[in-house]
């Protein structure tokens, strides 16, 4: 134990015993029952580098509207620009950010009186504008900076017995008891709330009303207010007729700020753990106890991070088993002496919090955590700078959400790009990432800052590449054929970066010849699209992102049939190659631009083989030459009468065949309600696709050009699913049938419960429970089952095992039907990790059958079976290397079949 | 299988004697031996059968059983006969099953539909028998979590198609062609425990219908895999209303102490119907330890829900139907009396076609009058036509016994008991 060891354990006694007195006199009783049942949430957090305005998360917010009822919205922000505030930084890194909320008139000058005025010295106050009205009204704020009162600091040492412990640990409790003291009298304990405290940490501050999350931005004029860190919020919660602000989210502890997506099973619980160290929630939500939990564990006994973390996460079952043996046995004591303090429930946590950081200004934190089982849906995403560039950390409820913001942030902000370099789902409670990942702005003296993301055991997370992403303007003049010289491709909206260096690559001589090398034109390639796109990433690591982009401007602009155009700039979208000095991200940037300028050419004109659609628009009908359409998918409503997904159905209705959605921004249940019988219906999904997608399909095809979300193919019956990426929780849950191609992992549950034949390759692995409760008959009889092959890919688009093929502890639990086919070479699988499953042998016949699918598989990914069969680079029969799992025991009851016909 | 003509006359044999013996008993001044329960008593079974076969229920006990509890220690407080309405006086029965601004409406003439119970859990000819009389009183019966046979379809706008845990059975058309969806998030039976079909009952038929696998125990996990919050719950609603978007949905629950939260989120969600379903239903399948054990007396759970939606101002945008061992018409009216819109029945049906109440429906050849059995030659007990008309006899009855109770307190309309528990009184059971 490091940091825990610093603080003296009769300190921590002091300090719990001073509390006592806190709710003694107030004569709180303690309550075990929430007052608020929700669990409904839309979460996103950010961290940058640089610090960024609050607007950036108001179209994610909107976007994530149908996860809140509008009665309750907030957002904290941690690392603010003190300019924004007007104060000094020095002010910023030293004071106490306490912000109050007035709720009834006159409050304000009671509580000034009683609670601020005697208690501090006040350094600076700011009232934070009302600049939009509800109903009910958003509470007024005044953020006052202050310094606790010598005297009233000695009396309090005093008083609770506290004399002797470090002076910033008592100037702390200061703060939260005082915080207490003015919440009990002017909220929790009075018929009428007149008054809360919004926060009161250093460099910290935290907002929240009755409406949505956006909300809070808009009203607060946090949109132009600059912070490094952000967490945004929207609420759904259910009871009561009128609401207040002080039970939206964030609550805060000291220094941090938490906003939550879940519902705990066992309040009574912790609040019973935390009244035995004399906390007494005020506010009785789940959120308010989870932090004040955090706090407590953090602050007051002093414990670091990755311990909190496994406070309330625990690591269990053969995760557990895979820790060092040193850190089990802290885990074990960890366990030991919180676990009734630890949130029993589907959680998600995520915080803001500042910590002193030794320099003279603060640490600001962004930390997400999810429980050990990963019942709430969580993503993380990291757009790493280039030298001298800023990065960017996510964590929130949807990935669409991240790439709303980053689309928001890259339209007014040349320094970053529109795709993050990684994206990726925590393992909750695991052994390998914790299931939290903390994202760190560390600042330095001169006012630069770096963005550090590790996970719970410190382990940084980031891409090993010294490519340099691309940060200038999205496109190229139209006027541009031939392609423009290099001078004038970004230059005038990004002066400050060396476009023309990032391609690491010697200056290339502008003009068209630019794209030509020693084996030609890359368009000049004869034959396929595949034999382009083949010549075209030979090339491209040799090529800047100029090379890049006059390519494709050649590609859109010239002679290539639109068809061919878009297959080809699919397969530049999907595929992993080697891509030289350029950046994988940026490059998906810019191929995001050319299928924009792609649909847009169709749009504007009708001599296509494309019909066109748009919202407001009445729908096309099909006719025998031209059966695909293309719809522009931003504006469609996320579920409901007008959603994406029956706009959809009406263009199946109207006999298009072929229906490609460019620009999806999140919308749900996309492919579903098409009904039976859908063979020969393809729909291609572009931009950030949303839950429920490929529900319930019955023989169409759907084809995700990047990652699916939750809940992908559940019920699917047949047809077709092909992601480009990964999928998210439960994904084919309850499924019948059809073929799926995951180019990638998939979250928790995959395959649950799903029955009949479904047939399915995963190349990446699962978190967990993967084919929990498979009753897919018997595969060799036409029964379902799932290929996890356990390979990723290296920077040059190269295949590579990961580390393992499968790290959950549940692997085809209570499984009676079906089969798994792991590829696991190095035998790293072990039967502990099954339930109701055995090992067997890759016979010949199981071979047979998956053999057609990794040829597909290769087909659609480029992952080359002859690869797949490799070990330590040396071909191997597939026996070898692949090993079959089938169900034990299911044919128990087998005899009584006799007894009734077939 | 037997050779047909052979399975014809056993079947002819058996039926024959089972229908003599649903007429002779309940004339009999010696009840036959092992029928019923506290719950179920013999005058409550043999009265159920009077009724059924569309006959008065003489002399014999129809109201209320003797369990000690529950509404059997309910009555209802006698209006002095002057204050009564009048023998003709019009009594309206009918529900609307939508009480949303949006999305169709849909009226039914009696104030409750038959209850899920799945291919598997009962037979085809008793699903079938079901959803006949369904048809013919204009209301509804449900699927239940294993899958649409195939001879229900011509009575779709009359069967709810179910969407449970397991996700068993569940395609698009079958959401598709319903006027009505449920989604079952828990039953009272076996709340917290998800679904349970024993391996002896999933025959080869039973598994094909749900794609799983023969002679394997199948359970549907608790909760729904991808619904862990309201949240989610909405977004469940809104897949279903992608794939059938004028269908109404109805969320079932079971009654845990929280269920006036659950019955509020499920509001928010956008159901229409919630179905609280109680203890004292399902068939003997259901494990007795959680019957007896876990959640509230759902005559406890129905105010409780009434009143807290009443407070939230939300009571009158959605139906609260009550279920779980409502067995007679007094208790669907002491249901309403307590806050609900109407009710939900399942064992009573089964008893109208002959169940005996004698728990051993877990078995796929364990019950002897064909209905809770997946064997083919068994479920040939039961004539569909004949279980219809008896299960229709039996709404006949109600309606009448309902529209009797409500001019004995003076109530024109079924609406205007709702929540009447000043009606209602707790007599300190004997013994």
């Amino acid at each position: 134990m490091t940091a825990s060891s610093s603080i003296a354990t009769n300190q921590v006694e002091l300090i719990l015993r001073s509390r006592a007195r806190l709710a003694g006199p107030i004569n709180l009783p303690l309550v075990l029952r929430k007052s608020e049942a929700e669990g409904g949430c839309g979460v996103i957090g950010i961290a940058s580098s640089v610090p960024i305005e609050g607007r950036h998360l108001l179209q994610s917010l909107v976007q994530m509207r149908n996860r809140a009822n509008g009665k309750g919205g907030g957002a904290a922000l941690a690392g603010i620009d003190p300019a924004a505030l007007g104060v000094t930084p020095r002010i910023l890194a030293d004071c106490y950010l306490l912000a109050v909320a007035y709720l009834t008139e006159g409050a304000r000058s009671e509580v000034e009186r009683e609670r601020i005025a005697p208690m501090f010295e006040l350094e600076y106050t700011h009232k934070l504008p009302l600049l939009k009205s509800l109903d009910p009204a958003p509470p007024e704020v005044v953020v006052y900076f202050v310094r606790p009162n010598r005297n009233q600091l000695d009396q309090f040492a005093e008083l609770g017995k506290l004399s002797g412990i470090d002076r910033e640990t008592l100037e702390d409790e200061f703060v939260y008891q005082n915080s207490f003291k003015l919440n009990s009298s002017y909220y929790a304990s009075l018929g009428e709330k007149r008054a809360f405290v919004l926060s009161h940490g250093k460099d910290l501050l935290a907002l929240k009303l009755v409406g949505y999350g956006e909300d809070v931005f808009q009203v607060y004029g946090l949109e132009s207010l600059r912070a490094h860190v952000w967490i945004g919020h929207h609420r759904y919660p259910t009871k009561g007729r009128v609401w207040h602000p002080g039970g939206a989210h964030p609550f805060v502890g000291l220094h941090e700020a938490l906003v939550h997506n879940g519902d705990f099973a066992n309040y009574a619980s912790v609040s019973a753990y935390l009244a035995q160290n004399n906390i007494r929630p005020l506010f009785l939500t789940d959120t308010e106890v989870s932090v004040l939990v955090f706090d407590l564990l953090h602050r007051t006994f002093g414990y670091p991070l990755e311990y909190v973390i496994e406070a309330l996460a625990p690591t269990t079952e053969r995760d557990f088993a895979q820790l060092p043996e040193k850190k089990a046995r802290v885990y074990q004591w960890i366990q030991a002496a919180h676990m009734h303090g630890s949130p029993d429930g589907p959680w998600f946590f995520l915080l803001a919090q500042t910590a002193p950081n030794g320099a003279g200004s603060r640490e600001a934190r962004l930390i997400g955590i999810t429980d050990t089982s990963m019942l709430r849906p969580q993503v993380f995403a990291l757009q790493q700078g280039g030298p001298g560039q800023p990065s960017i950390g996510f964590a929130a409820s949807e990935k669409q959400a991240i790439d709303a913001a980053l689309e928001s942030l890259a339209g007014s902000d040349s320094r970053f790009g529109t795709r993050a370099d990684l994206v990726w789902n925590a393992r909750g409670g695991s052994h390998t990432d914790g299931g939290a990942f903390v994202f760190s702005v560390v600042r330095g003296a001169g006012g630069a800052a770096e963005l550090h993301c590790r996970d719970k055991f410190g382990r940084e997370i980031g891409i090993e590449e010294s490519t340099t992403p691309y940060r200038g303007p999205a496109e190229i003049k139209e006027s541009a054929a031939p392609s423009p010289g290099l001078g004038e491709i970004g230059g005038a909206s990004a002066p400050s970066h060396d476009l023309a260096g990032a391609s690491g690559a010697s200056t290339p001589s502008s003009g068209p010849a630019l794209i030509h090398s020693e084996v030609g034109t890359p368009l000049e390639a004869k034959g396929s699209v595949g034999s382009i796109f083949g010549a075209a990433t030979a090339q491209l690591p040799n090529w800047s992102y100029q090379e890049l982009q006059a390519f494709l401007s050649e590609v859109t602009g010239g002679t290539l049939g639109l068809s061919d155009q878009l297959e080809l700039l699919s397969l530049l979208l999907d595929r992993r190659y080697p891509t030289g000095s350029l950046r994988r991200s940026s490059i998906l940037s810019i191929l995001d631009d050319a299928l924009l300028k792609w649909a847009r050419a169709i749009g504007e004109s009708a001599e296509t083989e494309f019909c066109h659609h748009e919202v407001g628009d009445p729908l096309p009908q099909a006719s025998r030459e031209r059966e695909s359409v293309v719809v522009q998918a931003r504006g469609f409503a996320a579920q409901g009468r007008e959603s994406l997904a029956l706009g959809v159905r009406g263009l199946v209705d109207r006999g298009f065949r072929r229906i490609i959605l460019m620009g999806a921004s999140g919308q749900r249940f996309i492919g579903a309600g098409l009904g039976a019988e859908t063979e020969g219906v393809r729909i291609e999904v572009f931009g950030s696709s949303g839950d429920y997608l490929a529900s319930g399909i019955d023989g169409a095809e759907l084809v995700v050009h990047g990652s699916g979300q939750d809940q992908l193919a559940q019920i699917m019956k047949r047809g077709r699913l092909v992601v480009y990426g990964d999928v998210g929780q439960t994904f084919m849950y309850g499924a019948k049938g059809g073929e799926a191609y995951v180019m990638g992992n998939a979250a928790g549950r995959p395959m649950i419960n799903a029955v009949g034949k479904p047939r399915v390759v995963i190349n990446g692995t699962c978190l967990d429970y993967l084919a929990e409760s498979f009753m897919a008959g018997d595969p060799l009889e036409g029964g379902g089952f799932v290929v996890l092959n356990g390979v990723g890919f290296d920077k040059q688009g190269r295949v590579v095992d990961l580390d393992s093929p499968y790290p959950g502890s549940n692997l085809f639990s209570l499984a009676s039907g079906g089969a798994i086919f792991v590829r696991d070479p190095e035998r790293q699988l072990t039967e502990d990790q099954l339930n109701g499953g055995q090992f067997a042998e890759l016979r010949a016949e199981y071979w047979g059958l998956i053999q057609p699918m990794l040829e597909e598989n290769e087909r659609l990914f480029g992952i080359p079976i002859a690869r797949l069969l490799e070990r330590h680079g040396e071909e191997m029969a597939p026996g070898a290397v692949y090993r079959a799992i089938v169900p034990s025991g299911h044919k128990a009851l087998q005899p009584e079949q006799a007894w009734v016909a077939h | 299988m037997a050779r047909p003509d052979l399975l014809a006359q056993t079947t002819a044999k058996h039926t024959e004697g089972l229908r003599r013996g649903f007429d002779h008993w309940p004339r009999s001044a010696d009840p036959p031996p092992a029928l019923g329960d506290r719950r179920w008593t013999e005058d409550l079974i043999l009265s159920t059968w009077l009724l059924a076969a569309g006959e008065d229920p003489g002399g014999r006990e129809h109201r209320v059983g003797r369990s000690g509890g529950g509404f059997d220690a309910l009555s209802f407080v006698a209006l002095p006969e002057s204050q009564w309405l009048s023998a003709g006086a019009p009594i309206d029965t009918s529900l609307e099953l939508n009480r949303r601004p949006y999305d169709p409406k849909i009226q039914i003439p009696i104030p409750w539909y038959g209850a899920g119970m799945s291919y598997g859990s009962v037979s085809e000819q008793v699903m079938l028998s079901r959803a006949m009389a369904a048809e013919r009183w204009s209301t509804f019966t449900s699927t239940g979590e294993g899958g649409y046979p195939a001879s229900l379809v011509p009575y779709r706008r009359h069967v709810i198609t179910q969407i449970a845990t397991g996700l068993f059975g569940v395609r698009e058309e079958t959401i598709q062609r319903a006027r009505i969806v449920e989604f079952k998030y828990a039953q009272g039976a076996k709340p917290g425990l998800g679904g349970h079909l024993l391996g002896d009952k999933t025959t080869v038929a039973v598994a094909r219908m749900r794609e799983s696998l023969p002679w394997v125990s199948l359970f549907s996990p608790f909760p729904f895999h991808s619904v862990y919050s309201v949240e989610d719950h909405r977004k469940h609603v809104d897949w279903v209303k992608t794939v059938n978007p004028d269908a109404l949905v109805v969320v079932k629950v079971s009654t845990p102490t929280d269920i006036d939260m659950v019955a509020l989120g499920s509001y928010y969600a956008g159901a229409h119907i919630l179905q609280v379903d109680g203890s004292y239903g399902g068939t003997g399948a259901a494990p007795e330890i959680a019957k007896k054990n876990i959640a509230m007396p759902v005559e406890l759970a129905i105010p409780k829900v009434h009143r807290y939606l009443s407070a939230e101002g939300v009571r009158d945008e959605i139906v609260v139907l009550a279920s779980g061992g409502l067995r007679t018409a007094d208790d669907i009216a002491k249901a309403i009396a307590l806050g609900a819109d109407g009710a939900v029945l399942g064992t009573a049906e089964l008893v109208a076609i002959g169940c005996t109440r004698c728990k051993n429906c877990e078995r796929g050849r364990g019950c002897p009058f064909g209905l809770t059995t997946t064997d083919p030659e068994l479920s040939l007990l039961i004539d569909p036509a004949w279980g219809a008309e008896r299960i229709s006899n039996l709404y006949g009855a109600f309606q009448a016994r309902l529209r009797e109770i409500l001019r004995q307190l003076g109530l024109s309309r079924i609406g205007e008991l709702r929540g009447r528990t000043d009606l209602l009184r707790y007599s300190q059971p004997k013994g």
